[in-house]
């Protein structure tokens, strides 16, 4: 049974033109002009429990928007959507009690007073026993490793830190599902590995479902079996990760390791040299191609060692969403 | 009555910790309060100034008129310490899209948007307006009536109502009007309106004015009911009951407006 | 509520943030005029723009805005009812009222929102340090930047309150003769230095203490009633209205309304503008030397 079913899910926008220079800002005084646009167009999923899924795509793709809508904080133009087993737009505060909603960079808690008494309000709004509360605060403190900084005032803390204590008063109340957006913007490279490891642990540990945005592939990469790419709006691929290289990758890096004294110069009509160091050669070679191509050095050369892998995943998505871009822009300038 | 032991140890929570925090800003908050404290005095010099060049104001004697000052102070300290500051933080929340946050707890959102904090240093208002009420009883030779008393109280509460909604009603246009039109500049010229007794508005364009301001958009009735009922001993019962039934149809309608706002921030947010 | 957010406030708030470093150093490579010129300019159009791309506001905030005044006069109605129509301290209900108009203007021109916050948080920012670096004296900066907002803000209000004027006018028994108005012009632009000065003076004390905006609440309660915004400080007893007449903070709101009423006449009046003169070049030399003495403070310390 699906924690989550969303089917169609639509929303678009109407944005005031705003116009440059005095006579043309009172002429839109009386006569505004709007313009539309689709941060969502017909988005369809399901997700089982206990899953751990990314929505990956550039920014303006309408992550954050779907997100919103699946929190209940947007209504949809058009198309529905099952949480937990509520409609979530209409707010119910069983529904409401029963998920979590952490955006980076945006800060919940009480700026002036320690992360404790945040906690102990977020166990008033929330109607948490007393033991169930220690219980599940100690346990969170430990998973995050900040047991001793609850007393500091939260703009103390370091990035990392705050962000941590976001995340605890997030699962206090022991939510079912746990919706992330752009959970490690901003935060360094050791801060991030941190809350990738803690949020995989308590996935882990309790089962809990997550859906995160992300335009980081090391967060998805981290924590991510499946992901679901978005583009101007729209579901490009949804399957696990390790697919998406063979799905929209054209090409395969062929690794070559020639002998000392014996590296070819004319490897360009093959594919594209992308990094070349001493004896070794890195090729960039149409997907199709590869055998014939590996077939032809082979003959020609003397190679010690080779591989073939795939393009880095940021790079494949990179381009996906170059294409993807080229084509939206296309299409709207035709239409 | 569980929901209601649930919102009041939610408000005891948010109130003790806003205190903590108030009082962390010592300096602050004790300039904060030597300011009211001044301009209580600047009222009160007014006042004394005015009454030293006439008799009466609008059929106002001098005491009575001083207990009208104090009602004045009180009720409009205690909108300001209970909702003015909480509501004046709603555009910015719109704006930004915080707002979001308050909407995902399971609490009512009126709840927290207009009473998540209190302003503790207007809470000393209440005190001091209740003082000079005090001083002009005494100075009235108040008669003791525990009935009209009560009825009084119960005006003020209705008062305190009818401010609060049109409070509300200010504070949920913060979701079309996007610029921070400061909240408080509009409350600044409600209270204006709320600062003398109704019977200013007489005269050939002003009467009618006085009857807008009192029956439809009821902003007059809030301090001059209570007052008028305690010290001018006029047993208007209509009035009363008017003003009863307005607070409760304007808390109705200003609850409904507002959260009519919030569907359409709903609808637009992104 | 205290008076401090008057509409004035915050219509003529600047917009400190919107200084652009880079504009600043383009503009002083420029020759003077065309300096003056390009940044009264660009301040004009942009509060123009402003004000009208938020047009509910717009229709809103000018309507809004007079409803005070309303009260004010209806309050004042029942005051002079309850005296028996007689005129106090010398002003008939009319003059009243006219004062109560005037002071609008005077406060126009006097009135300085946010100029000692900036200061002040420019000091605690470290923003200062821009002063030191840069061929631009800090006060000499303000008093322009603020000097043409002060145009733009007379410009875009002055239809507003030209319309609340002639509904009015009634009030205005008689008008004043071509030398007293030159008088009541001169009162107002000194007005604006005395206005000025005074709050930059505040603003400097960032130098010393953290917590300026403090200060100012205080001090802009108290300005409210000593500088005649309530009443005219004649109904004060003579004692105090002595006392109040004596310092420099009725320039700003009670002396030029009360010029242009007549109030003060021949001798007096010349003592009167002399007097503002005096109070001016004060607190233009009381701000100089705190801006001297915060700076070397300011440096001493690393800032």
């Amino acid at each position: 049974m699906p924690i989550i079913q969303a089917h169609g899910l639509t929303k678009f926008y109407r944005v005031t033109q705003k116009k440059e220079g005095v006579f043309r800002a009172l002429r839109s005084l009386f006569h505004r002009q709007y313009k539309e646009v689709r941060a969502v167009d017909n988005v369809s999923f399901a997700i089982e429990p206990g899953e751990m899924v990314a929505f990956l795509g550039p920014n303006g793709a309408g992550k954050t928007t779907t997100l919103k809508m699946l929190s209940g904080l947007i209504y949809p133009t058009q198309g529905s959507a099952q949480v937990l087993g509520f409609t979530p737009w209409d707010r119910a505060d069983a529904f409401r009690r029963r998920f979590s909603l952490v955006m980076g960079q945006k800060n919940q808690l009480w700026w002036d007073l320690p992360a404790a008494d945040s906690f102990q309000l977020h166990r008033e709004i929330y109607s948490l026993s007393r033991a169930q509360f220690t219980r599940t605060l100690g346990e969170l403190t430990e998973l995050f490793g900040v047991s001793k900084l609850t007393d500091q005032p939260v703009r103390e803390l370091s990035l990392g830190e705050r962000m941590k204590m976001e995340l605890i008063a997030a699962l206090l109340h022991q939510p079912q599902l746990l919706l992330l957006d752009e959970p490690t913007i901003g935060l360094d490279v050791v801060a991030q590995a941190t809350i990738q490891r803690c949020l995989k642990d308590y996935n882990v540990r309790y089962g809990v479902t997550m859906l995160l945005t992300s335009h980081y592939m090391r967060d998805v990469e981290a924590l991510c079996a499946r992901v679901l790419v978005i583009s101007h709006g729209r579901v490009i691929y949804d399957g696990p990760l390790a697919r998406i290289a063979e799905q929209f990758g054209k090409s395969k890096l062929v690794k070559l390791h020639f002998e000392n004294d014996g590296v070819p110069t004319d490897l360009e009509r093959f594919g594209e040299v992308t990094h070349s160091e001493g004896p070794v050669v890195d090729l960039k070679v149409e997907r199709t191609r590869v055998p014939e191509v590996l077939g032809a050095i082979l003959e020609r050369y003397t190679v010690v060692d080779m591989s073939v892998q795939d393009p880095p995943l940021d790079q494949v998505i990179a381009r996906v969403f170059e294409e993807a871009r080229v084509q939206h822009e296309a299409s709207s300038q035709s239409a | 009555m569980q929901v209601l032991a649930r919102y009041l140890r939610l408000y005891f929570a948010l109130g003790r910790y806003g205190l903590a925090r108030e009082l962390s800003f010592r300096v602050n908050f004790l300039v904060k309060l030597f300011v009211e404290v001044l301009w209580l005095g600047v009222l009160l010099a007014f006042y004394k100034t005015v009454f030293g060049k006439t008799t009466n104001v609008g059929g106002w004697t001098e005491p009575e008129y001083l207990f009208f000052v104090g009602c004045y102070f009180a009720l409009a300290g205690l909108i300001e310490a209970l909702f003015l500051a909480n509501c004046s933080e709603f555009a910015e929340l719109v704006r930004t899209g915080d707002l979001d946050f308050y909407l995902l707890k399971p609490i009512d959102e009126q709840f927290l948007v207009t009473c998540r904090d209190i302003d503790w240093s207007s809470v000393a208002n209440v005190i001091m307006g209740a003082g000079v009420m005090g001083i002009a009883l005494y100075q009235l030779d108040w008669p003791f009536d525990l009935v009209r008393a009560l009825v009084f109280l119960l005006m003020i509460a209705c008062g305190s109502a009818i401010a609060y909604s049109m409070l509300l009603l200010l504070t949920s246009a913060s979701v079309w009007f996007k610029r921070n039109q400061s909240l408080y500049e509009l409350w600044w010229l409600f209270t204006s309106l709320m600062r003398y007794p109704r019977e200013i508005f007489s005269g050939k364009w002003a009467s009618p004015m006085g009857w807008f301001f009192s029956f439809v958009v009821p902003i007059l009735l809030v301090v001059n009911v209570p007052a008028r009922l305690m010290v001018k001993f006029l047993d208007d019962y209509v009035l009363v009951a008017f003003t009863a039934a307005v607070a409760l149809v304007l808390l109705f309608v200003s609850r409904k407006f507002f959260r009519y706002a919030l569907r359409s921030y709903r609808s637009a947010s992104s | 509520m205290k008076p401090v957010a008057s509409p004035h406030d915050v219509d003529d708030a600047v917009e400190e943030r919107g200084r652009d470093p880079q504009e600043e150093v383009r503009s002083l490579t420029q020759s003077r005029i065309v300096r003056v010129a390009r940044k009264y300019g660009n301040i004009l159009r942009v509060s123009l723009i402003e004000r009208l791309t938020y047009r509910g506001d717009f229709f809103l905030s000018t309507i809004l805005r007079f409803l005070p005044m309303v009260t004010t006069i209806l309050l004042w109605q029942a005051i002079y009812a309850g005296a028996g129509e007689k005129p106090i301290a010398g002003f008939s209900l009319h003059e009243m009222i006219a004062y109560l108009l005037l002071v609008h203007i005077s406060r126009m021109f006097s009135s300085m929102p946010g100029l000692a916050a900036g200061i002040a948080r420019d000091i605690r920012d470290g923003q200062l340090k821009r002063y030191l670096l840069q061929p631009i004296e800090m006060l000499g900066y303000l008093v322009s930047y603020r000097g043409a907002h002060k145009i733009a803000y007379i410009a875009t209000s002055s239809l507003p309150y030209a319309l609340l004027f002639f509904l009015c006018r009634e009030y205005f028994d008689k008008l004043p003769d071509f030398l007293t108005l030159a008088a009541y012009l001169c009162s107002l632009l000194l007005a604006f230095v005395v206005g000025f000065f005074f709050e930059a003076s505040i603003g400097m004390v960032g130098f010393w203490f953290l917590e300026v905006t403090s200060l100012l609440y205080v001090v802009n309660t108290l300005n409210f009633f000593v500088s005649g915004q309530l009443f005219p400080l004649d109904l004060l007893p003579p004692f105090w209205a002595g006392v109040l007449k004596a310092m420099p903070f009725q320039y700003m709101a009670y002396f030029p309304a009360a010029v242009f009423l007549g109030k003060i006449q021949g001798a007096a009046l010349v003592r009167g503008l002399f007097a503002e003169l005096v109070w001016g070049l004060v607190f233009i030399a009381l701000a100089r030397w705190l801006y001297r003495v915060g700076l070397k403070r300011y440096s001493a310390f690393g800032g």
